[in-house]
């Protein structure tokens, strides 16, 4: 058996440089997000609709109206924790692609808390249920953590592999053992106490008080990776864990660390859908949440505040595509490609600019070879 | 008990295993070239989904197979273009393809058959099942090798192929340069991107295969998210068999016995708990082949002593 | 003379950098033509156009009597008569040799590769050229010289009339370099082939060329007959200056043993064992050298002194405390730098700044931030700037990515970070591999400093010179065994070598006594 396919592996999913959110990269965001709009006009054309139309529903229906930019709020928050989760763990150099597993686990723990603790004023509800999902998803995203951290094996399929399994977990929780008596309820727990829900901040919208939460994860997250030491730390460990071993740091530790805080994380943005939104844990407390905020959290390169720019532009997308089928009666669907095709093309932005700048370099330098020629 | 172990257990598995091998075969290329494709399991669910439109506008099993290659090579191309041409990150183009995946074909579904969930259709032609004579009235042989449809016998045929391909021909050791050493392959003249190339587009094709045996195999019908990262659980399988065809093919079969005995568990334990199994046996595999590898190189270690 | 390879006007542009500027060049049948300059003066560039592995801007490149083409690429090449073997071995590592050296040229059975056939080829091949190789070793498990012989074999596959050999000697062992000479004069004496050198190991140059072409910059400045010239008139034409190798060292009284190894064992990463029972002691204000050739067990010693690898035996101590199972972090704060040999993997964070990689293991300081944990930006950045002054680092900017700088500036980096920690041990390992001659003595300078200013310094190197010129005591490592220990004025290259080989060794004659 060949060694190199034993390094191959170890080698796997290793970071593209991650440069900063300069002006050219900046430049090619754009350029790549008109591309993608631009194919999805194709596709609206070819399957019969109007892409004007289409478009001005999808804005409307994101930004029109408080209770759509509520909503499109209320999708930033989650696509922008999702992110950072992503970014912390990211940094340090562990993938997570487990997050929304690790949501999951998170939603289930605060909705039994939120159900179970009463008696207790609703402020302490909230603090232990905010505990409970900090700590399941935290834990949950251990698992996977330390296996690669000691055993080195591959973060990528065991966090994909556990998302499974704590969807296929949940759904029996909540078929079973944790099933709510209440009728019309499919497969759900019980519902938390009414006074521990978050209020709503626009009537009728999706936004509620989790917003503060959520600012003040946020908030920490960005000190942590840009402006702390522990983030110095981090981004050296994820660029090259050997040299940050080399130089004092306890690699292992911070990579561990990043994890937990990134299940954490993930583990909050459960809890802020069950306590905000569902009252309750469902099976459909997440629709693959998570890979739209890691995509963002991809294309924007890890950079925390890039994270919540982008967040809020995917959530436009997001929350507007579906009231663009309602008006207009194109499937929403037609968001998640251009959305792909937007992530296509960040990923190929460094190569494709590097082989426009060669051809133009070649060309050049013929012209200035046939200049010299002719001169002489 | 009985109703659980007998020989539909074993069929089942055989069943399940296919479209994992043939992913599995796929992805193997590409690691050997040294690209990870984790955008396997969109691969797949796209071929199903072509696979369901050549067979149902056709009409004709060839026709739907047919468009689930033509795709894989499409697919297998992009894939080498984004990745070794534009040095994109695999990973993200990866993640991305599998979510461009979901998304087309739900669009797809919805603007062109106007169902939502899934879709079935009289005019879908199934894959056809083979019967081998001879063997066919054999006992327990007969209803585990006779009787399957087509695919399940090219897997079969292109795990000792391919096995043969790369270690025992110029073409194979090409392939494994490429990936191990490019510059070395390079320097004699041969390209290792074209040896990429030929990988992705392989693996492009042989995971639409896989997509076409999930739509057209034994249902005959595409239902959204129908792959169930099952392309994750072949390239997991790939990594557990490091690389060699034989291997990999006894991780997929593990797999599909799993699977298989979770389904015929179904009426003792809930179908959620069955579920997991084969999700927490592919956890498991990974690391059993890590504390593997190390037993292994420690022991070397200390043979040398 | 026949004339066998003509450059005329020759210029190659990458994007940004002239690599090859008009270079005119003619080089005859039969004769060791060695191409010298400092890295990236463009040496090597010339040589991979003559191979086709760049396709060239400008001017005409005529092998023999043929004109190379705009589709020239290294299988035309090695047609016309030219074959390269790379700095960088291009063998793929889990192949046999006979798989390696056929790869591309497999001799088939039908579909299927043949593989008795390949073996029968090569060993006729290593046959014909006098060069000894077993064809169904496993590449990877081979030796450096025995995988550089592979390397030359598949050169002189295709029956080549000029081979080109980039940095050839630079992992071989004195006497490994021996064989490899005898090796080119056999092959240009008795088969009349030309033998391209490419190299800046200026002693070797005037033992085995017969011309000498000094490159700068890109340009060609001078070819000159190698049993005219000196090597110091090559080194001045290298960089353009005057470069005095001179003696640094100074005698001085010794102080405290600071260091000291006792017995150590250690596994290496393909869990072989790689240090057998290795003790030795550094005093305050002393450099011990440690010989040896690469893979002997060096790498190992360094990284179990800084605690980035596990022992499996003996002990380490620092002033008398263990220091055995400490982390690297642990052993930094009782005073310990570390230049790591591998700069890119170990000694910096290429994708992050020059002022990151400066700051690395300072970050928690009070200077550089408040409560260990609030940096303070600012201050990072006047101490980035300062050191890259105080260090002559060459760079755009302290925000610049270390990457983004030449070899020597990236070392500067690792030895500006490294020697600011102010700590009394030192262990340096490679300090100027693959840094140019000016690089070089500045940090040799440095290095004496320290040792001027009572550190006790432990240096690995594979560069004999280097050893010779800094150190106060050598050591010998041969198969993670110290083989021999010397004051530096008692012992010869020549003799050394022997040490480092194993050819020789006191331990086994104390064992005799």
């Amino acid at each position: 058996m060949s060694n190199s396919f034993a390094q191959s592996i170890r080698a796997l999913f290793r970071l593209k440089p991650a440069q900063k959110l300069n002006r050219e990269y900046r430049i090619s965001l754009l350029t790549a997000v008109l591309l993608a709009f631009l194919v999805g006009a194709m596709i609206m054309l070819i399957c019969g609709f109007d892409p004007l139309k289409c478009y001005g529903a999808l804005f409307e229906g994101a930004l029109g109206k408080p209770r759509a930019l509520g909503n499109t709020l209320a999708k930033t928050i989650t696509l922008c924790l999702c992110g950072l989760a992503m970014s912390v763990a990211s940094k340090a150099g562990v993938f997570n692609v487990g997050g929304e597993g690790q949501l999951y686990v998170g939603a289930l723990a605060a909705a039994v808390v939120g159900a179970q603790c009463k008696g207790l004023s609703p402020w302490m509800v909230v603090v232990l249920a905010l505990l409970a999902a900090l700590v399941a998803g935290g834990a949950f995203a251990l698992i996977p953590g330390a296996m690669k951290v000691y055993w080195k094996v591959d973060e990528v399929i065991t966090t994909i592999m556990l998302n499974s399994v704590a969807i296929s977990f949940c759904s029996y929780m909540a078929n079973g053992p944790l099933k709510t008596a209440e009728k019309g309820i499919a497969s759900g727990t019980d519902s938390i106490m009414k006074e521990a829900g978050f209020t709503k901040l626009i009537p009728l919208s999706n936004l509620t008080t989790g917003l503060f939460f959520a600012a003040a994860v946020a908030l920490l997250v960005w000190y942590l990776m840009t402006r702390s030491s522990i983030g110095f730390e981090m981004r050296l460990t994820g660029d090259n864990d050997r040299f940050a071993k080399y130089g004092g740091i306890s690699a292992q530790k911070l990579m561990l660390w990043s994890m937990i805080l990134s299940g954490a994380i993930c583990g909050l943005v459960g809890m802020l859908e069950v306590f905000g939104l569902h009252k309750r844990f469902l099976t459909t407390v997440s629709n693959e949440f998570y890979f739209d905020g890691m995509l963002v959290a991809m294309i924007m390169r890890y950079n925390p505040f890039g994270v919540i720019v982008m967040s809020f532009f995917f959530a436009i997308l997001n929350i507007g595509g579906r009231s663009m089928e309602l008006s207009a009666g194109i499937s929403s669907e037609v968001i998640l490609i251009i959305q792909s095709v937007i992530i296509f093309f960040m990923a190929a932005e460094g190569g494709i600019r590097a082989t426009l700048q060669s051809r133009a370099a070649v060309r050049k330098a013929r012209r200035e070879a046939a200049e010299r020629g002719n001169a002489a | 008990m009985k109703e659980v172990f007998n020989v539909l257990l074993l069929q089942n598995t055989l069943r399940t295993a296919t479209p994992v091998v043939l992913a599995a075969l796929g992805c193997l290329l590409t690691q050997h070239v040294n690209i990870t494709n984790i955008g396997i399991d969109g691969m797949m669910l796209m071929g199903a989904f072509f696979a369901v439109l050549g067979s149902y506008l056709f009409e004709s099993w060839v026709m739907g197979l047919l468009f689930a290659m033509a795709l894989g090579v499409v697919l297998g191309l992009f894939y080498y273009v984004f990745v070794i041409r534009f040095h994109s990150d695999e990973f993200i183009i990866g993640v991305a393809l599998n979510i461009f995946a979901g998304g087309l074909t739900v669009f797809l579904l919805r603007t062109l058959f106007k169902v939502k969930g899934s879709f079935s259709d009289p005019r879908i032609v199934s894959l056809p099942t083979l019967t081998i004579p001879g063997i066919e009235n054999i006992p327990v042989l007969g209803q585990l090798l006779s009787g399957n449809t087509l695919l399940v016998y090219v897997s079969w045929i292109l795990v000792p192929v391919i096995w043969w391909m790369i270690y025992k021909t110029p073409w194979g050791f090409h392939l494994r340069a490429s990936g191990e050493h490019p510059e070395a392959l390079a320097a004699c003249g041969k390209s290792p991107e074209r040896m990429k190339c030929t990988a992705s587009v392989l693996c492009g094709v042989l995971s639409c295969m896989a997509g076409a045996h999930l739509s057209l195999g034994y249902l005959t019908m595409f239902t959204e998210n129908m792959s169930s990262a099952r392309g994750y659980v072949a390239f997991a399988c790939v990594i557990f068999g490091r690389g060699n065809p034989l291997f990999v093919f006894l991780a997929a079969l593990l797999f599909g016995f799993i699977s298989a005995l979770g389904l015929r568990l179904q009426k003792y334990v809930p179908s959620d708990l069955t579920a997991m199994a084969p999700y927490l046996v592919t956890v498991i595999m990974m690391v059993v082949v890590v504390l593997w590898e190390r037993r292994r190189k420690r022991r070397a270690g200390m043979l040398a002593c | 003379m026949e004339e066998m390879i003509r450059f005329s006007h020759v210029s190659k542009q990458y994007p940004g950098v002239l690599a090859n500027d008009d270079v005119t060049l003619s080089i005859n049948r039969g004769e060791v033509f060695s191409l010298v300059g400092e890295n990236g003066a463009g040496k090597s560039t010339l040589m991979n156009l003559l191979y086709g592995m760049q396709p060239l801007t400008l001017g005409e490149i005529t092998i023999g009597d043929q004109k190379i083409d705009a589709q020239h690429n290294p299988e035309k090449a090695m047609e016309m008569g030219v074959s390269m073997v790379h700095q960088h071995f291009k063998l793929v590592p889990s192949f046999t040799v006979a798989q390696n050296i056929l790869l591309g040229h497999e001799p088939k059975k039908g579909l299927r590769y043949d593989f008795a056939a390949a073996e029968r080829m090569v060993t006729e091949l290593s046959e014909t050229y006098g060069l000894h190789v077993n064809p169904k070793d496993v590449v990877g498990e081979l030796s450096v010289g025995l995988q550089q012989r592979v390397e030359i074999l598949k050169a002189l596959r295709t029956g080549a009339k000029v081979l080109i050999l980039d940095e050839p000697t630079a992992v071989l062992t004195p006497q490994e370099t021996e064989e490899l000479f005898t090796v080119i004069r056999g092959i240009v004496r008795e088969k009349n082939m030309t033998v391209i050198l490419i190299t800046h190991r200026l002693p070797e140059v005037m033992r085995i060329s017969d011309r000498v072409g000094v490159m700068k910059r890109g340009r060609l400045v001078k070819v000159l007959n190698a049993a005219e010239a000196s090597e110091k008139e090559i080194a001045s034409l290298m960089v353009g200056r005057d470069v005095i190798f001179d003696e640094l060292r100074t005698k001085q009284p010794l102080g405290p043993e600071v260091l000291q190894i006792e017995n150590l064992r250690a596994i290496n990463d393909r869990m072989l064992p790689a240090l057998q029972d290795v003790s030795l002691k550094v005093h305050a204000g002393e450099i011990v050298g440690v010989c040896g050739v690469e893979g002997n067990g060096q790498t190992e010693l360094a990284e179990c002194v800084m605690g980035m690898r596990p022992q499996t035996g003996g002990t380490v101590r620092l002033n008398g405390k263990d220091v055995s199972r400490m982390s690297p972090g642990e052993i930094r704060a009782r005073g310990v730098s570390f230049i790591p040999e591998d700069r890119m993997r170990t000694g910096v964070d290429g994708k992050a700044s020059v002022s990151d990689n400066l700051l690395l293991g300072k970050q928690r300081e009070p200077r550089f931030s408040r409560f260990g944990i609030h940096m303070r930006q600012k201050r990072v950045k006047e101490y980035a700037k300062q050191q890259v002054e105080k260090y002559d680092i060459r760079t755009s900017g302290v925000d610049e990515p270390v990457s983004s700088l030449s070899g020597g500036n990236i070392q500067k980096v690792v030895i500006a970070r490294e020697f600011d920690f102010g700590t009394p041990v030192l262990v340096i390992s490679q300090p100027t591999r693959g840094v140019d001659i000016g690089a070089i003595e500045f940090i040799h300078e440095r290095i004496m400093e320290k040792r001027n200013e009572g550190c006790a310094i432990l240096l690995i190197s594979a560069d004999l010179d280097e050893l010779f010129r800094l150190s106060d005591r050598l050591v010998t490592l041969y198969e993670g065994k110290i083989t021999g220990e010397f004051e530096t004025e008692t012992i010869t290259m020549e003799e050394i070598g022997f040490y480092m080989t194993g050819a020789k060794s006191q331990r086994e004659g104390e064992e005799t006594l």
